[in-house]
């Protein structure tokens, strides 16, 4: 009875459209994201045919990897009249770790002030302000770290000559390289994530429940401590994970700041372990010491992804109060506050957008190789990108590629999007979770999963990455950013009410028509919005493509082409073609940003939870 | 059109019960509606009989044809939403034509159909514009002409005038009432309006917690609810609480020290002598002069008074028990004066007691 009940249920929901676009999404979720990732940690978990956690004792006791005992580098020591920050070598696994959480810890700290000031007061200049904040998210992967490389060189360094010949500010020169400087250049590209989660959270507080803690005498730094903080911790969580998983599996910036010093210390990260070992994968495959390390880096996303989302669905009351009047608490800042509100901002915006004010220098005058400051303006690079036949190639590609992942991001993403807001099957939820923890995969583990499973199983066929790694690019952008764009669609579908659709059906509409005629003209700004937000993360995306993108040379994407020339190792040369190509990534980004602003009326979704 | 029945229709909603075991039959070209409480179940059971939900158990038959598991779209009836559903990305004319493009029905005959429908619904010359462009009551319209333009078997009615002013909600209830009586399409309306459901139906099914309490035509739910919860939903009155005293034809209730003769309201005799009873009074049942029909003579002290135009409410403590009574409005009684009334036993309902929720 029950059985047949259930299998009538079944048939009811299951008409051919919900079918289709269930098993479309199963299929795709399955053997894009599951199946590879699945394949990587069982192969970790093997040694010699049986279950075995060698390599992950391996790793462990290998002091290159683990070591309580700094194995090198350099932390506030001050060598003639040189003051080097570099960090010191813990080994690969731990230095990882670390650099997470120092970043984590800094974002933090440095996203709540933003956050607060932008959320509570208001001044002159705010509104410009706001968006020069931003700038830091704007994409130039690999070259960011390096303009920071660049500027802190001890001798010749801007930032030395700046502060050290001319002002005399500082006693000694700075070196900031190695694992400290990573950080920085982390930082500086993060902090906006955790900012913009927090003053999400603070903008949804119910203002009455600070004013309510002020009226019974809190306030300053006690207020905050006991009602603010709290009250907006969930949106700190939301953006605390993510840059902490962004951390670990950069690789801009440990190759960035190579490319720019040569630093060996900068080598000591998983993610740059992981890049590396696929150089050697065209020679004989990857180590399952590399698939063990993916997995740690896996099993840590995840988690701390999965807690935190809970975490944040418990925590979310923040909105539950609401009622009466609903006016901000904005309000202007003594001239004392003012002042330091001013001073703190500006100078963050400042040092925030040195990577992208580097980036422009780079690509539009000589200063890769005129010294200090550049000598004349150029526009040979900027023209490079037409005229030369390898970096137009690697533009090509790229459009192509991100253009080919939209596709199925949308398709996929509006069909996971609709059965999870209105059909009711079995497993929906399940759907959900696997269309959202994308977000918690680091792309270098997906990449490495990509490349044992499609390998290993479809040797030779277009989706092997060592005959062509083209579709398997293609799937790993559309899986990395489907989050985005199916949770796009998703708050698109939640603003329709149902009964608009229902009246479709009720009138004599099938499923599939009511889809196509009610339904997708109602969301269309939401996927486009959603689209272009996904295109502009694909065209910019680094760790699959710098693995994956590798391994063959006709097939690079732009990212792949930039890591190549800022590490030197491109025959093109001169780091600032690098930054031209990041120039063009920017003016798309802007471009995006303009139109999903101004003609859709929407504003810019950001990374969160 | 059809008839519609229900056959034991239950449908839950984890521990809700939003239909439990209906059966009832709707006559071809009846207007039918649910009266109830919100969240008594009336919308889950029109939804049931729109194909929009399906029922755990039991059957749904338009006709002698079972369509119990036939989805929405091949149902052929006619639904008007509570917020009207009008797609905005479609202007009036394509919101009232779409039924017929599904139905593959020629250009020149969908224009001819929805320019009639148009006029029936009194909306001629809006057809360009957009939902967002129209009134409340023109919007109504426009679901209305929606669901009729494809000549449904059932016209199928979810509050369509909660969202509605008072003065407009009032003129498009006889508005609908008149083309159904033209129309003569079997109807089925929900509302939790109980003056509403009164005006608009020939018959009205009383549902509360998803049961269906009493069947009937307005008069009859009206004068002779068969049950408390029926008795207080339907029309004002006071209720005495007694014992049965004598139990025959009328049924004498021993209120303290007083009686009172009324009639069973109720067609089962489930009243017995020394049963809980309640009494229901309706305060436009009494009369300050002795009628010459059997009644029931009360006396009680006046409490309070209010002029409210058509009449004049005053409340009687009888007793520490209070009654409100509907006077004529030019009656002068001061507070503080005893009066006697009259209330005929006919009008006087008797109802075993019951818990009412």
């Amino acid at each position: 009875m029950e059985v047949r009940k259930t299998w009538s249920r079944l048939r009811r929901e299951l008409d051919l459209m919900t079918g289709t676009q269930t098993l479309l999404s199963v299929f795709i979720l399955i053997l894009f994201l599951i199946a590879p990732l699945f394949l990587m940690v069982e192969e970790a978990f093997v040694y010699k045919g049986e279950a075995s956690l060698k390599w992950f004792f391996d790793i462990v006791g290998d002091a290159e990897f683990v070591s309580f005992e700094s194995r090198g580098g350099r932390l506030f020591e001050v060598h003639r009249n040189i003051m080097y920050i570099w960090g010191l070598d813990h080994g690969i696994l731990l230095n990882t770790l670390l650099v997470a959480v120092v970043v984590t810890v800094f974002c933090c700290f440095i996203g709540v002030s933003v956050a607060l000031i932008m959320a509570r007061y208001k001044f002159r200049g705010k509104e410009a302000l706001r968006i020069l904040l931003l700038v830091p998210l704007l994409a130039t992967p690999f070259v960011n770290a390096y303009v920071i490389g660049k500027l802190f060189k001890p001798t010749g360094g801007l930032v030395n000559f700046l502060f050290f010949d001319v002002l005399h500010l500082l006693p000694w020169r700075i070196d900031i390289d190695g694992l400290f400087g990573i950080a920085l250049a982390q930082t500086l590209s993060y902090y906006p994530i955790v900012y913009l989660n927090v003053f999400a959270t603070l903008m949804n507080i119910d203002p009455s429940l600070e004013e309510q803690a002020e009226n019974l005498g809190s306030k300053g730094f006690r207020l905050f401590r006991s009602v603010t903080l709290p009250l907006s911790l969930p949106g700190l969580a939301a953006g605390a994970i993510i840059v902490f998983i962004f951390s670990m599996e950069d690789l801009g910036a440990p190759i960035g700041f190579l490319g720019a010093r040569a630093n060996p210390l900068s080598r000591k990260l998983v993610s740059y372990q992981i890049y590396s070992s696929f150089a050697e994968a065209l020679a004989g495959g990857i180590s399952p010491r590399t698939y063990a390390l993916a997995v740690i880096m896996l099993i840590i996303s995840v988690i701390g992804f999965v807690a935190v989302k809970q975490y944040v669905s418990l925590k979310s009351y923040a909105m539950l109060s609401r009622g009466g009047r609903w006016s901000p608490r904005v309000r202007k800042p003594p001239l004392k506050y003012g002042c330091v509100i001013y001073l703190f901002l500006i100078s963050l915006v400042f040092a925030a957008s040195m990577p992208q004010i580097g980036t422009v220098l780079l690509a539009t005058t000589n200063w890769a190789t005129s010294g200090t400051l550049p000598t004349e303006f150029t526009t040979k690079y900027l023209n490079s990108l037409a005229t030369n036949p390898d970096v137009t190639r690697a533009i090509i590609n790229s459009l192509m590629y991100s253009g080919a992942a939209i596709m199925i991001m949308v398709l996929v993403g509006a069909s996971i999007a609709y059965v999870v807001a209105r059909r009711d099957i079995p497993g929906r939820s399940l759907l959900d979770v696997f269309a959202t923890i994308p977000v918690a995969v680091p792309g270098i583990a997906l990449a490495v999963g990509y490349f044992l499973f499609f390998s290993r199983n479809f040797r030779g066929t277009l989706l092997d990455p060592l005959t062509d790694p083209v579709l398997l690019l293609i799937f790993a952008y559309s899986v990395r950013r489907l989050p985005f764009t199916s949770r796009a669609i998703f708050a698109g579908l939640q603003q329709i009410d149902v009964s608009l659709e229902e009246a479709s059906l009720n009138i004599g509409a099938k499923r599939s028509t009511t889809f196509l005629r009610i339904v997708l003209p109602m969301i269309v700004s939401n996927i486009v919005g959603g689209g272009i937000l996904s295109f502009v993360y694909s065209m910019s995306e680094v760790s699959t493509s710098s693995t994956l993108g590798a391994l063959r040379e006709d097939r690079m994407p732009i990212t792949f082409f930039i890591s190549q020339i800022v590490y030197g190792v491109a025959a093109v040369g001169a780091v600032s073609i690098g930054a031209a190509l990041c120039v063009l990534l920017m003016s798309i980004q802007i471009l995006a940003m303009v139109i999903s602003n101004l003609i859709l009326k929407q504003r810019v979704a950001f990374l969160g939870v | 059109m059809v008839e519609v029945a229900l056959k034991e229709v239950t449908k839950r909603f984890g521990e809700v019960l939003a239909a439990d075991n209906i059966t009832l039959k709707v006559n071809n070209g009846e207007f039918f509606t649910f009266l109830g409480p919100s969240g008594c179940g009336k919308t889950t059971t029109l939804r049931i009989i729109a194909g929009l939900e399906f029922p755990d158990s039991g059957k749904l038959f338009f006709d002698d044809d079972d369509v119990t598991n036939l989805p929405t779209y091949k149902r052929n009836t006619g639904m008007v939403f509570q917020n009207y559903a009008l797609w905005p990305h479609m202007s009036v004319f394509d919101n009232v034509a779409y039924g017929l493009k599904i139905r593959k029905i020629s250009k020149e005959e969908a224009k001819e159909r929805v320019q009639k429908v148009l006029n029936l619904v009194n909306l001629a010359g809006l057809e360009n514009r957009y939902p967002t462009q129209l009134s409340g009551g023109q919007q109504q319209r426009v679901a209305l002409a929606r669901a009729l333009v494809i000549e449904p078997k059932v016209l199928l009615f979810d509050e369509p005038l909660s969202n509605l002013d008072a003065k407009l909600r009032l003129r498009m209830r006889e508005e609908i009432k008149d083309l159904q009586k033209r129309l003569k399409i079997t109807t089925i309306y929900v509302t939790h309006d109980q003056e509403e459901a009164m005006v608009i139906s020939d018959r009205i099914a009383i549902q509360n917690k998803g049961k269906i309490l009493q069947v009937g035509t307005p008069t009859e739910i009206y004068n002779r609810p068969q049950s408390l919860f029926v008795a207080t939903f339907i029309g004002g009155g006071s209720l005495l609480e007694g014992i049965a005293d004598k139990v025959g034809e009328k049924i004498q209730v021993k209120i303290n020290n007083s009686a009172i003769q009324g009639t069973p309201s109720s067609d089962e005799q489930r009243i017995k002598e020394g049963d809980k009873v309640a009494v229901v009074l309706r305060p436009e049942n009494f009369v300050l002069e002795k009628p010459r029909s059997t009644s029931n003579q009360l006396r009680g002290i006046v409490e309070w008074t209010a002029f409210v135009g058509s009449r004049t409410d005053v409340r009687i403590n009888m007793n520490e028990r209070r009654l409100l009574i509907h006077a004529p409005p030019d009656i002068m009684i001061p507070v503080g004066k005893e009066v006697t009334f009259y209330i005929s036993q006919e009008d006087t309902i008797i109802l075993p007691m019951e818990e009412v929720s």
